[in-house]
């Protein structure tokens, strides 16, 4: 019976893993088909690969500067989010003031409003402070829905550590600030790298705000699949390449963190 | 060298009043013990003087400078929590050495140091561990070690023993006595134990909704209990205590109980008396009172006697096996004057 009932459960796991994996397989082996396999009407499995599509797109285009664009992109604005988000997740935790939980229900509800709705305002405030097409405008506009789910994420994992270890901190010689970067910030680190990979995850794969931001330098990959779309057909191929490449960041970012994900996410990060 | 609280008041913001200005004052090298049962105010107390709560009104001093308002870190004070509040990402060696590296100690003196209260923790062999790795008894030596080490003018330690099984917290305790009079330190210890405080404390603060109700040593506070309340939060089974009224030199209560009484004013009062001070006497004689036998609670190597006449209750505790006795039985008992205790019926304070 036992050994039914895990037959039945790595059965299970195989589909859902087909499930997930089969379109980036998909999208790997069109990155190495020509046009003509990539548009059979019957899938093609086996094919002479075509090595041109990398090259191209990435050289020959200039794709390349996209990458560390969306490097760029990601890593500062899950950055910004985490230094400005954190402390104020754990005043949220620790201390009692007026206003609180009504403040911190303002922090989702900037969320609530479609993106669509506050894009063309934030185009007009950085056309005038004159940083539009620059990545640092595509930072600020991410560290926007960044910022609030730092603050409710970390807020959680804030909770999760007793009061009491702060005070016995402060007890054995630390400053409120000292306590919160030397003691705090350590304990909440299952929880920081958590929040910072799905920080990084929403950031790398934002569109919208990219979309209106930046146009020619500060474009980030997301912005640079639409102009693969040519008046003569969509480069497959190349839309593969480049969203090959663009999923390996998140990989290895994420195995890099993957410890600290699992506790982290099943640990407190649903309080708040 | 003491230190002082002077009109300690404290009110939390739901309009609670925690401690309604204590005066309480101590010198250096004691073990005071702050005791009360739970809302007494005496958490708040301690947390006060750590500079982890700051007070309402009132100065906190020590050996006469004002440090009401100062941060913890620089009260020169350590404390050992309930929950122990160790360090999780620090192995057992980094949370004791912690405070020294907060001050900014050399690191061979750090190490000397840390094994050295290692050492006499007996924790030595758990350095290399993480808090949690370790049972109960042995974080809460890393978290004494951790108070110890850096030498600071207080130890304060807020009911550090309760989370600790009945067997470890007596040996703690004994360890914890042993600690100070090796040491010297000065130690600030919280407790809704009155039995706790009895062991440890050189001198014991009783305290009730706030206030201070008596400050003494803890033979003082055993057979001179400055008010009703504190007799009857010290001692177990706790001290029989009688409503009544004396009329010429006799005492009387309700249901017909009467005994003569020695150097009394006439007027209402509560007369008490310990289970343990009152004498069973085999035969009836001039000074023995007659009861009837309620229920008999054998704990060995006592024996309890709960007795009553007419609307009277007592206990009584004899240390020794009673034998064949039965309920219902009839027991002369006889109540020493020098061990009765006469308290005003209206406000619980002692009648000298």
């Amino acid at each position: 019976m036992a050994r039914a009932w895990r037959t039945a459960a790595l059965a299970a796991v195989i589909a859902v893993l087909l499930l997930l994996l089969l379109p980036y397989l998909w999208i790997f082996l069109t990155s190495f088909k020509t046009r003509l396999d990539a548009l059979a009407d019957v899938p093609v499995w086996v094919f002479t690969p075509t090595y041109d599509h990398y090259p191209e797109v990435f050289i020959n285009k200039g794709y390349l500067p996209l990458v560390w664009n969306s490097i760029i992109v990601a890593v500062l604005s899950t950055a910004l989010s985490l230094v400005v988000g954190a402390p104020a997740a754990y005043v949220f935790a620790r201390f009692d003031f007026t206003g609180r939980e009504d403040l911190f229900f303002f922090f989702l509800t900037t969320r609530m409003a479609p993106p669509i709705s506050v894009v063309v305002p934030m185009f007009l405030l950085f056309t005038t402070l004159g940083i539009t097409d620059k990545p640092i405008a595509v930072i600020l506009a991410h560290t926007t829905f960044n910022l609030s789910l730092v603050v409710w994420m970390m807020r959680g994992f804030f909770n999760d550590i007793p009061r009491e270890i702060d005070e016995a901190a402060m007890m054995d010689g630390h400053s409120q600030l000292g306590t919160f970067l030397k003691i705090l910030i350590p304990l909440a680190a299952p929880g920081l790298a958590a929040t910072a990979v799905l920080c990084f995850i929403l950031s790398w794969n934002e569109f919208l705000y990219a979309f209106i931001l930046v146009a020619f330098e500060g474009r980030t990959l997301t912005v640079g699949i639409p102009g693969l779309i040519t008046p003569h057909g969509t480069l497959w191929g190349q839309v593969a390449a480049v969203a090959v490449v663009a999923t390996l960041p998140i990989l290895v970012f994420t195995f890099i963190v993957q410890r600290h994900l699992v506790r982290g996410l099943t640990f407190g990060a649903v309080k708040g | 060298m003491s230190i002082a609280f002077n009109q300690i008041s404290k009110v939390f913001a739901d309009g609670t009043v925690a401690l309604d200005r204590l005066d309480l004052e101590f010198d250096r090298g004691e073990f005071i013990v702050l005791l009360g049962p739970s809302g007494s105010g005496k958490t708040t107390a301690c947390r006060i003087l750590a500079g982890l709560e700051q007070a309402t009104s009132g100065v906190i001093s020590i050996d006469g400078r004002d440090v009401t308002r100062l941060p913890p870190r620089e009260r020169n004070m350590s404390m050992v929590f309930q929950n122990y509040a160790l360090y999780g990402h620090k192995t057992v060696f980094d949370n004791i050495a912690y405070p020294l590296r907060v001050r900014k100690i050399g690191r061979n003196s750090i190490g000397t140091k840390v094994h050295e209260v290692a050492r006499l923790l007996q924790i030595e062999s758990y350095l290399d561990r993480r808090p949690s790795q370790l049972s109960g008894g042995q974080a809460q030596r890393v978290a004494v070690a951790r108070a110890l080490v850096w030498n600071p003018d207080i130890c304060l330690m807020d009911e550090p023993l309760s989370n600790l099984d009945a067997l470890l917290r007596l040996q703690t305790r004994t360890e914890l006595k042993r600690l100070h009079s090796d040491l010297g330190h000065t130690f600030l210890f919280v407790t809704h134990d009155q039995e706790e405080a009895m062991t440890l404390g050189t001198k014991i603060a009783v305290l009730n909704e706030g206030q201070l109700v008596q400050f003494d040593i803890p033979r003082r506070i055993y057979h001179e209990p400055s008010s009703r309340f504190v007799a009857e939060f010290i001692g177990r089974p706790a001290m029989n205590i009688i409503d009544g009224e004396i009329n010429n030199g006799m005492f009387q209560a309700a249901g017909g109980f009467q005994i003569d009484v020695e150097n009394q004013p006439d007027g209402p009062v509560a007369m008490g008396i310990r289970p343990e001070q009152i004498l069973v006497s085999g035969t009836q004689t001039k000074q023995t009172i007659e009861f009837e036998l309620d229920v008999i609670e054998l704990v060995e190597p006592d024996t309890l006697l709960f007795v009553k006449k007419g609307g009277v209750n007592m206990v009584v505790r004899v240390m020794r096996d009673m034998g064949q006795i039965e309920r219902g039985a009839t027991v002369h008992l006889a109540l020493p004057h020098a061990h009765r205790h006469f308290f005003e019926l209206a406000d619980g304070r002692r009648r000298w």
